[in-house]
């Protein structure tokens, strides 16, 4: 097994939607990620699938437990220097694209690496290596709108490979595909973690999607379920 | 995207209309103070007398000779120079037409007078010469407009009221007064005075009024040394009351004040344009941003610093103000230059394009878009991603 590459202990995460409406998303969720890892995280809607997914993405705090990623304790993170992590160690594929509309394909990737320092030369490399190792070499150029939902999903994987994330995080990364292209784009995740040994945690109710990974992670009311 | 658009189309002309009202108004501004300096640079550089009751440069009543000659042996006074000014044109008060800027004014002096403007003592000339002491009284100088206007260069005829008067003079550029006068010996325009008012015509016909006694106003002159408040004290002591004294030091300060309230009325009405210009970008904005929640929580999760963040809708904006205060200060400059040479035929131009000014009002927009850009930018800089990524 490979190391660790992110590891939640006892995590408690609860929002307060008015005073009297208090929902507990996270009861005390253990989860650990090791490198190599294709696991999924399945669950009834409501689980709290997502807002684990959030807090292992540094994009939200955990109101208790322990997160460690790459080694780094995370759970006292401040927003301030957050972004700096998610921008070289996590890479995100969330279910809509998420692509922003105004810029090209390669815009959007190479948008990714700046963020995460690259220079502008190593970025406008890396971006088409990326996107033509996903066969998007003629599309290029093309906004999100000219694009369909499988290429539109191909780009966001360029995007969250683009720095090289120690994690990479896909919320229903086949949300919003057709049974055909979702089987594609699982292709394309389980070809980078078998050939070059990418990390990924999907997110899914879709248990097509949940049995094509390694390990499948249970989540129930916040728990994790036996 | 389109409702994106035509919103930031708007805004951009908000800015135009502001931009183009400030660089109007500031550039009509400038030629007035210009114009104002110019008078004031005169006014202040001698002892202006005019005959009681009658305003500056109006003809209310007229300033005898001998009155004249003994002013000038007040203590203090070194020459009195008589002047005659009327308009080129007749006045016909039947047909009268409303003009801005100044109006074609003929200037005639006492060119056998010691006296000079302590700060206009000489004008520059473009062509030919000034009139001197030796000059007949039926050359003149011209100051640049009329030239412009009559298409006159020296040696040419120009007719006035009736009569020719030979060119011998242009006189150079200076932005204010001058640039409209018809510059003559006294004598002509004392007649031309005299022809144009029946009263005085009757008056001088029966022999009741000299020639020599029709004098609109007069410059006195201090000799060195002496102090100009304590000169037209003196003159107001003894002649008070046939003649208003008007000192440089008052008249200045008189100008100074009159400018002021006329600068900040012409800025005030520019700066309220601007003040709504400068709304509408920050709408715009808070607009813009909201509307792209999810595109800056995209790019907060893939790693943007809120401080990229911040200064990345902080330029936008800027830019909205560049592109709005480049169009219509290029807008302004065309009305102004259209207006400017539609003017220039009925008695000048009224606006001042100063290239510093320009820049100025470019850089201000710019300005502008970035301080009413900025918190709308913090604002998003603060977004959290997770709910900004929820949103739609």
């Amino acid at each position: 097994m490979g190391k660790t590459v992110a590891k939640a202990t006892g995590i408690k995460k609860s929002y307060r939607m008015s005073k009297r409406n208090v929902v507990h998303a996270l009861q005390g969720v253990d989860i650990e990620v090791k490198e190599g890892d294709f696991s999924a995280i399945v669950g009834p809607s409501g689980c709290g699938k997502s807002t684990l997914m959030h807090i292992l993405g540094l994009l939200d705090r955990p109101d208790e437990g322990h997160l460690e990623i790459g080694g780094v304790d995370m759970s006292r993170l401040k927003e301030k220097k957050a972004y700096r992590m998610r921008a070289k160690k996590i890479g995100f594929i969330f279910q809509g694209f998420n692509l922003i509309p105004t810029l090209t394909a390669y815009e959007n990737v190479l948008l990714a690496g700046k963020y995460g320092g690259q220079t502008i030369s190593e970025r406008k490399v890396r971006a088409k290596e990326l996107l033509e190792l996903l066969g998007l070499k003629d599309r290029m150029h093309h906004k999100p709108n000219e694009l369909s939902g499988g290429q539109q999903q191909r780009v966001a994987i360029a995007r969250a490979l683009m720095n090289d994330p120690a994690l990479i995080l896909a919320d229903e990364p086949t949300g919003e595909l057709d049974s055909k292209t979702s089987l594609e784009i699982m292709d394309i995740l389980k070809k980078l973690n078998r050939e070059q040994n990418k990390t990924f945690l999907i997110v899914t109710h879709n248990m097509d999607v949940a049995n094509a990974c390694k390990k499948i992670i249970r989540l129930k009311d916040g728990k994790n379920a036996k | 995207m389109w409702r994106r658009k035509f919103r930031t189309f708007l805004t951009i002309f908000g800015i135009v209309i502001g931009i183009f009202a400030f660089t109007v108004m500031g550039s009509m501004a400038l030629k007035l103070n210009r114009m104002i300096d110019g008078g004031k640079q005169y006014i202040t550089g001698q002892i202006s007398v005019s005959p009681k009751g009658s305003s500056y440069e109006s003809v209310g009543g007229t300033l005898p000779v001998n009155t004249l000659n003994e002013i000038s042996q007040v203590e203090g006074v070194k020459a009195v120079g008589a002047t005659v000014s009327l308009t080129v044109e007749e006045q016909d008060l039947d047909n009268a037409s409303f003009s801005m800027g100044p109006v074609p004014t003929i200037y005639g002096s006492d060119n056998q007078s010691e006296f000079k403007n302590r700060n206009w003592e000489t004008m520059g000339m473009k062509e030919g010469k000034m009139l001197d002491k030796n000059s007949p009284d039926n050359e003149i100088a011209v100051g640049i407009n009329i030239a412009t206007d009559k298409k006159l260069g020296v040696g040419d005829t120009f007719n006035i009221r009736g009569r020719d008067f030979k060119v011998v003079g242009i006189v150079d550029k200076t932005m204010t007064g001058p640039d409209d006068y018809v510059f003559m010996n006294i004598a002509p325009a004392r007649e031309m005075l005299i022809a144009s008012n029946p009263f005085m015509k009757s008056l001088y016909d029966k022999g009741g009024l000299k020639l020599e006694d029709v004098n609109s106003m007069a410059g006195v002159s201090w000799k060195d040394g002496a102090d100009s408040e304590v000169v037209s004290q003196k003159i107001k002591d003894q002649f008070g009351d046939q003649v208003s004294v008007m000192s440089p030091v008052k008249m200045g300060e008189m100008i100074d004040k009159a400018s002021a309230t006329m600068n900040s009325i012409i800025l005030g009405s520019a700066l309220l344009a601007l003040i709504v210009g400068l709304f509408s970008i920050v709408n715009t904005m808070v607009m813009s941003i909201s509307e792209r929640t999810k595109e800056i929580g995209i790019k907060k999760a893939l790693g943007a610093s809120p401080r990229s963040i911040a200064w990345e809708y902080t330029l936008e904006a800027g830019v909205i103000g560049l592109l709005g205060g480049a169009i219509g200060l290029g807008l302004g400059v065309l009305a102004a230059t259209i207006l400017n040479n539609q003017m220039a035929s009925k008695g000048g131009e009224i606006f001042l394009l100063e290239p510093n000014f320009l820049i100025g009002v470019v850089v201000f927009s710019f300005v502008i878009g970035i301080i009413a850009g900025v918190i709308p930018a913090i604002r998003a800089s603060k977004l959290k991603v997770v709910d900004a990524i929820r949103e739609l």
